[in-house]
């Protein structure tokens, strides 16, 4: 049995990670529906039963705000704190978006590690070369020239492509929610 | 009715509802509460999503009684919107009443 008391101050707490204007402003609807509901004669507790599991509209709303949020800047945190809060939304969601993101997203750093150890390795061998004689300078010096220019390549490369892949997993956060809601566009 | 199936009809609905006029949050949650089962309180996320889409834009108006109330304005794109998704799904339950009354013949 839920006042509206206990049903605002719970919604209140599931949303804190919101900031305050747009809390404030999402809490005002649940607000304003208590009092239409007093004033036509209905119970707290009824008006409360009618509303739902707080969990379930916060969850929600959450996610609404998580891809508005990696939409509007760029970071992989957010991101993620956009695929976490689809996750948060139902077992299909780990199998169908956490899983691929994930093993994406390994994929890329993996890409991204070779690219920096390739090009680490250029220099050391240049350095390798230059205080202990493995090879001659020459060699050495084309070596590093050669795995330079492969990480510069693989960094162009990359660049785009962790772009696409951000852009890839927003549209698909957004294709998948329109789906859990129902409609395709 | 399947959850995700019906929230997909809400949206629809929604728009439909504020086509004669600007509701306000409450009116539009009880309307649509009373001919689906669904969490009257699930309308609010919606409401706030389509409003954010530019679906919907919201002004607060004093009321006689108690506080001031959100009410919920179609823009021209919630207009073109709506418009595209019964389309949609009219050729949608098209196609299923087809494959059913396909399917039943004697």
């Amino acid at each position: 049995m839920r006042t509206r008391d206990s049903y605002m101050m719970e919604l209140d707490h599931l949303l804190r990670v919101i900031p305050e204007p747009q809390r404030k402003e999402w809490l005002y609807d649940y607000y304003l529906h208590f009092e239409q509901a007093a004033q036509n004669g209905q119970s707290e507790e009824e008006a409360a039963r009618e509303l739902g599991d707080p969990r379930s509209i916060a969850s929600e709303l959450l996610l609404g705000y998580r891809v508005d949020q990696a939409e509007t800047n760029n970071s992989f945190g957010k991101l993620s704190r956009a695929v976490f809060a689809t996750v948060s939304l139902g077992l299909f969601n780990i199998i169908f978006i956490l899983g691929p993101y994930l093993a994406l997203a390994a994929i890329l750093l993996a890409l991204w590690a070779t690219a920096v150890a390739i090009g680490v390795a250029g220099i050391g061998i240049v350095f390798e070369s230059l205080w202990n004689g493995t090879f001659s300078m020459a060699q050495a010096l084309a070596v590093g020239l050669i795995s330079s220019s492969i990480t510069i390549l693989l960094i162009v490369g990359l660049k785009s492509l962790t772009t696409s892949f951000y852009k890839m997993t927003l549209k698909y956060l957004k294709f998948n929610t329109r789906i859990l809601r129902g409609n395709s566009k | 009715m399947n959850i995700q199936f019906k929230k997909g009809v809400l949206e629809i609905c929604v728009l439909v509802l504020a086509t004669r006029g600007d509701r306000y949050g409450y009116e539009l949650a009880v309307k649509i509460s009373e001919k689906f089962e669904v969490a009257v309180g699930s309308v609010y996320p919606l409401l706030n999503r389509l409003t954010q889409d530019g679906y919907f834009s919201t002004y607060l108006k004093e009321s006689p009684e108690g506080p001031p109330r959100k009410y919920y304005h179609l823009t021209p794109e919630g207009w073109n919107h709506m418009r595209l998704l019964i389309a949609e799904w009219q050729d949608f339950t098209r196609a299923v009443n087809e494959i059913v009354e396909e399917g039943l013949k004697p």
